[in-house]
Order: structure tokens, then C-alpha cells, then sequence
């Protein structure tokens, strides 16, 4: 049947049993040659290929990570270091004893513990004497002084007022250092993130009741980011029950005002992947509603910090929408959009607003409406052909494409046009005032294009899982 | 003294006229002497005459409205250099070019004063290596395509290009500022 037919003609038409059946047979016919299709087959081994090299990619060398876990530990951990060289310096404190007053401590081990030893046969050797020294060297530094060895020789007594002397400034500066650890975490509300940890991440600034349903939709496409940063001011208890239980996100919480440039940095917005500032509810009572001048400057804010940041912002008055689109927002939310449209719908075809809202509140783990990359190698294909390759592969039905629009430039668009002064000229005084010559990329989706239209690598899918 | 029917005919906008006829142009033009940083001509000034450099080398440059850091302010933006080459400048041009130097046998400079009675001028000349130049007037050259009208479609069909060419740069650049303006409203 031509596609261009009309709708209520399609429904008014008349298919005998036989036609149908004709038209079931040359479509499996057709799917058969599709899925029988070399590129297809052959993908699907590249695809394979590419997830197991993914793999491999990702999994690090274990004893590389753990020498990088243990300098990272070293570097970002006060007390380690400070630990670390106080147990250094009493080694070579022991070590220096050992060999000095070797006879002492040797003679010292033989008296206490009669006979037998750990490491020597019927005589202490040098690890027993060693240990034994440990030992003095640890109950001294401590302080406990038990005094079951204690030097005998002016040698020996002087070599203790040194280790004395050296133990009043290591324990006072492990003191001090647990002390000013303490202090530091209390002072920065305990919220020092590991860096390490955050790129690509989700910065969700902000909060109300919408939050909890866009961490659980998140949580259950196990493709999107797992690591997330809430900043906002609201209750740490009641934060810290909302994000638990959740398996998949790793979720943080910076309890600080987001408009703050210096709060955006802390959460590594200049490594974020996605920034999404909403309305916030925070410290708000039940009739009040969100300041959104906050959420204009937290934009603006957000794109001096990192241009390239995809900043979503949600607004309840569309009042502001013009104020996002000059502070550069990427993608604006705007509530009730879509009801006029549903309303109508449940009139005019009804069925389809619930189609809508199954589609979109489905939150069981990878169903629904989602966007998955297409593989390289499928570049130049057309869409009929994509539409085959995740039908038979996956089981999807592929709805359209979102597609990655480079963003408008105003030096490539003045090309050679007029007079090189006034090309000059523009350039240099956009430039001198802040405005980036070029807008950000921008994502528009194309749904159920005819079946010779091409995709390229700026196509990402949209299949129905 | 007189410039030589051949220097006249080295002007672009000669170029199409007979070597006599240009012999009677140059006999209405005389030669002159200027040195580096005199001004020929004045952005804004109005002008019947017509300027042609024989040697030398000169800079074009319009007043501009720029934002700096102590806010708006006019200032003097160079646009072009242009140079003859026969003969070339007797001497190098006392500061460097910032922008793009055309070269030419000759030039002339003001063509519309050809044309137009009380021309405006449209930008400030200016020269920057001693200069060997003479001064067409349009009442001179009048009378000179009175006597011998096919002078004026050779001359007339040059200026008419270079106003073309003119119209062309200036739709552009409204292009140009059209888009910064809108996109600069949306930044």
C-alpha cells in the first residue's frame, strides 16, 4: 500500500484474507533478505568484536591500580603520610639500636624469654634482638614505658634520650595531624570528592519531588552515567534517604547554594557531562515557590565555568525561557507543555496520550523509548537498513534519530563576504565582549524518516526497547 | 610639469583610453611632491577631484566606533595599502603594513569625484612614502569628454565597475553585521 495513502482510507480500505496473507509473505520475504544481508551479518561480529575490545579497554591492570590507589591514598590522605613517616623513622631509629647496643637488646631477649625464641633456634638471632627492640622502641615512643628493658651502658642511655627527644616531636606531630584532619573535614563538611571519580558525571543542582523519578529512570538505563552530584541545601537526612537504595548510582551530596560558582567547582562541573538545573524547592515552605532567577544565574554561571557542559534547566514560568536561551542553556524543561496536546489527542485519537505515558513513565530496567549509539560501521547505511539491523539483532523498533546538529557559526557564515575590516571588526568585538563566535551544538531527532535516508555519525538511535 | 601620456595610461581606469587621448588628460594634470604622513584626502570631506599616484605608496583608512576597555571610542582602522610598482616607491614606507597592500602600475584614487559633483569622501588617504602624484579635476575632465565624448565610456564603464564592485563589498558587510547583531541579541 503507497505510504502516502490517508489514514482513514487505510482503515476504509479492503484487504481480503489472501492479500493480507500476500503482504505478510513478501514482508517476511523481505525481512528474511534483509536479515540474510551481508553488512548485517557481518556487523554483528564487528559489534561483537567491538563490546569484547571495549571490555579489555576497560579492565585495568590490577597491580597498577592498586599502586595507583595507594599513591592517590598517599597524596589526598594527611594522616597517611604523616603515619607513614613516624612508622619510618622508628624503624630506622630501631634499626640504628639494634646494631649499636646489639649486645644489650640480645642479652635482654635471652633474660625474658628464657630459652625460647621465635626466629633463633636455641639462641636469639638478629630478627629475635630486632623484634625485641621494636618492642622497647614502641613502649618508649608510646609513652607506656613498662620498663622490662631499659639501657645500662652510657651508649645505650644516650641513644634513648635521642629516641625520646625524637619521640616527643613524632608524637606531637601525629597528634597534630590527626587533630588538624579532624578539623579540616569539619570545616569542609566532610565533602572532599575524589576527583578521580567524576567526568562524564550528572550535576543535578537543586531539589523537589521531581528528583527521586529522574534518579530512578536513570538508574534503570544502565547505559547512562552512574555517577551523580546533588547539590543543593535541602536537609542532609532527607537527601540521604532518598538517594538510598539505589544499586547502580553512585550518588554524592554537596549540601551548599549552587549558584555559588566556587560550590559548581567543587561538584567538577568543568568535567560534567550533563548539568540540570531545576527548580528548588530547598528550605522552602509548602506555599512558596522556587526562586528562578536562580536557576538563569546558575546557568550562566555554569557555561563561563565549561562551555561544552549540556545544560538542561527546568522552568515553571515560561517567562524565564528567554532569559535561559541568552544564558546559553542547552535544553530548557518547561512543565505543561505537552497537556494541551494531550488533552486534544484524548479526543482526537484516543489511545495515543496513554501510548505517551506508558512509553515515557516506563522506569522497569531498559525498556521504553531510548536513545543507543549506532555503530560506526553503519555510517552511509540507509535507515531502512538500520531499521533492519536492530530489529533483527536486538528485538528494538527503531522510532527515529536524534541528531547531533553542529552549532551555527557566525565567522564560518560570514565566509569571504564583504569587506575584510568589517569581518575584523565583528570578530574582534564579540570576541572582546565575551560572545563565542560559535553556539553550542544542539540535538534535533528526525522520527520515522523515509527508508533511503542516510545517517551518518551524527545519528544516534531512538528504538523502542 | 606634466605627467607623460603612458603614466596615465598605467591608471587603471585609463587603461582603455587611447595613448593620444591620454596625452590630452595629462596635459590638464600636473605632478606634485608630498611626503610620508601627508593626507590626500579627508574621510567625510566633500571633493570634485580625483587623485593619481604615480609613485609611491598610500594607506586607506575610515573612522571607526570601537568598544574598549574605557568604553566607546572613534578610532582610525586602516583597510587597504595601495603601492605602484612602475616605477616602485622610492623609498620603504615608514611604518609596516597591518593590512593587505595592493600593488599596480598606478592608481587613482577618489574615482567618483569623476562622476559625482561634490563627492563625499568615504575614507582617509594617506601617504607613507614620499609620493609623486597629480590632481584630475572634474571640471577639467569634463570639458576633456565634452570634446572627446568616447574618453567617457571607456572612463565612465570603469567607475561604474568600481562602484559595482563597492555595492557588492557594502551588501555583504550589511550581511555580515545583520548576523553579529542577531547573534550577539541572542548570546
Amino acid at each position: 500500500m503507497n505510504k502516502d495513502t490517508p489514514l482513514d482510507q487505510i482503515q476504509d480500505s479492503d484487504v481480503s484474507p489472501t492479500e493480507l496473507d500476500s503482504v505478510i509473505d513478501t514482508n517476511k520475504e523481505l525481512y528474511d533478505q534483509l536479515n540474510a544481508m551481508p553488512e548485517i551479518e557481518a556487523l554483528e561480529a564487528i559489534s561483537v568484536d567491538d563490546e569484547k575490545d571495549e571490555k579489555e579497554k576497560d579492565a585495568p591492570n590490577p597491580i597498577f591500580e592498586l599502586v595507583n590507589r595507594v599513591q592517590t591514598f598517599y597524596a589526598e590522605n594527611e594522616l597517611a603520610r604523616y603515619a607513614s613517616w613516624a612508622f619510618l623513622l622508628i624503624l630506622i631509629s630501631t634499626s640504628a639500636l639494634t646494631i649499636i647496643e646489639y649486645d644489650m637488646f640480645n642479652g635482654s631477649v635471652k633474660d625474658h624469654t628464657e630459652g625460647s625464641f621465635t626466629f633463633g633456634d636455641t639462641e636469639p638471632n638478629w630478627l629475635d634482638t630486632f623484634f625485641h627492640t621494636f618492642w622497647w622502641s614502641i613502649v618508649t615512643f608510646t609513652t607506656v614505658g613498662y620498663g622490662d628493658v631499659s639501657p645500662i651502658t652510657h651508649l645505650g642511655k644516650f641513644l634513648t634520650i635521642i629516641i625520646m627527644l625524637l619521640n616527643f616531636g613524632v608524637v606531637t606531630l601525629l597528634g597534630g595531624a590527626v587533630a588538624s584532619v579532624l578539623v579540616a573535614q569539619r570545616l569542609t563538611g566532610d565533602d572532599t570528592l575524589d576527583e578521580n571519580k567524576f567526568d562524564g558525571h550528572l550535576v543535578i543542582a537543586g531539589w523537589n519531588k521531581t528528583v527521586p523519578s529522574v534518579l530512578n529512570l536513570i538508574e534503570s538505563n544502565k547505559d547512562s552515567t552512574s555517577v551523580i552530584i546533588l547539590v543543593n541545601e535541602m536537609d542532609k537526612e532527607v537527601i540521604q534517604r532518598a538517594i538510598t537504595g539505589y544499586e547502580r548510582l553512585d550518588i554524592t551530596h554537596i549540601p551548599e547554594n549552587f549558584t555559588h560558582e566556587s560550590v559548581l567547582r567543587k561538584a567538577f562541573l568543568d568535567k560534567a557531562g550533563t548539568f540540570m538545573i531545576l527548580p528548588d524547592s530547598s528550605g522552602l515552605l509548602p506555599h512558596e515557590d522556587p526562586d528562578e532567577d536562580k536557576t538563569v544565574l546558575t546557568c550562566l554561571t555554569a557555561k563561563s565555568i565549561s562551555e561544552a557542559c549540556n545544560v538542561i534547566a527546568h522552568v515553571l514560568d515560561v517567562e524565564n525561557v528567554s532569559h535561559l536561551q541568552r544564558a546559553n542553556a542547552n535544553e530548557i524543561v518547561i512543565p505543561d507543555e505537552h497537556v494541551p496536546h494531550l488533552l486534544a489527542k484524548h479526543v482526537t485519537d484516543p489511545g495515543v496520550p496513554q501510548f505517551f505515558d506508558d512509553l515515557i513513565l516506563k522506569e522497569e530496567e531498559d525498556k521504553g523509548l531510548q536513545e543507543v549509539k549506532i555503530p560506526r560501521t553503519l555510517n552511509g547505511q540507509t535507515h531502512n537498513k538500520i531499521s533492519a539491523f536492530y530489529k533483527f539483532k536486538y528485538g528494538w523498533l527503531l522510532v527515529g534519530y536524534a541528531i547531533r546538529k553542529a552549532g551555527f557559526s557566525l565567522d564560518e557564515q560570514m565566509g569571504e563576504s564583504g569587506s575584510p575590516l568589517i569581518r575584523n571588526m565583528i570578530k574582534e568585538q564579540l570576541d572582546g565582549a565575551g560572545i563565542n563566535l560559535t553556539s553550542d551544538e544542539h540535538v534535533v531527532v528526525e522520527i520515522n524518516p523515509p527508508d533511503d535516508y542516510k545517517i551518518d555519525g551524527k545519528h544516534s538511535a531512538l528504538v523502542l526497547r | 610639469m606634466n605627467p607623460t601620456a603612458e603614466q596615465i595610461q598605467k591608471i587603471n581606469h585609463f587603461s582603455k583610453v587611447n595613448i593620444d587621448l591620454c596625452a590630452i588628460i595629462a596635459s590638464v594634470v600636473e605632478i606634485q611632491e608630498c611626503e610620508p604622513k601627508e593626507q590626500l584626502l579627508t574621510e567625510g570631506d566633500t571633493g570634485d577631484t580625483m587623485v593619481l599616484v604615480f609613485q609611491g605608496q598610500v594607506e586607506v583608512s575610515k573612522n571607526m566606533m570601537v568598544k574598549t576597555a574605557s568604553g566607546f571610542t572613534t578610532s582610525r582602522k586602516p583597510i587597504i595599502r595601495l603601492e605602484t610598482t612602475d616605477p616602485p616607491p622610492a623609498k620603504d614606507p615608514e611604518t609596516e603594513a597591518t593590512v593587505f597592500v595592493v600593488e599596480a602600475p598606478a592608481f587613482g584614487i577618489g574615482e567618483f569625484s569623476l562622476v559625482l559633483d561634490n563627492a563625499i569622501r568615504t575614507a582617509h588617504v594617506n601617504a607613507t612614502t614620499p609620493l609623486k602624484y597629480g590632481i584630475l579635476s572634474l571640471e577639467d575632465f569634463t570639458t576633456i569628454v565634452m570634446d572627446h565624448p568616447e574618453i567617457g565610456g571607456a572612463v565612465y564603464f570603469e567607475v561604474a565597475k568600481s562602484a559595482v564592485n563597492n555595492l557588492a563589498t557594502a551588501s555583504g558587510d550589511i550581511s555580515n553585521l545583520t548576523q553579529a547583531f542577531f547573534f550577539a541579541l541572542t548570546r
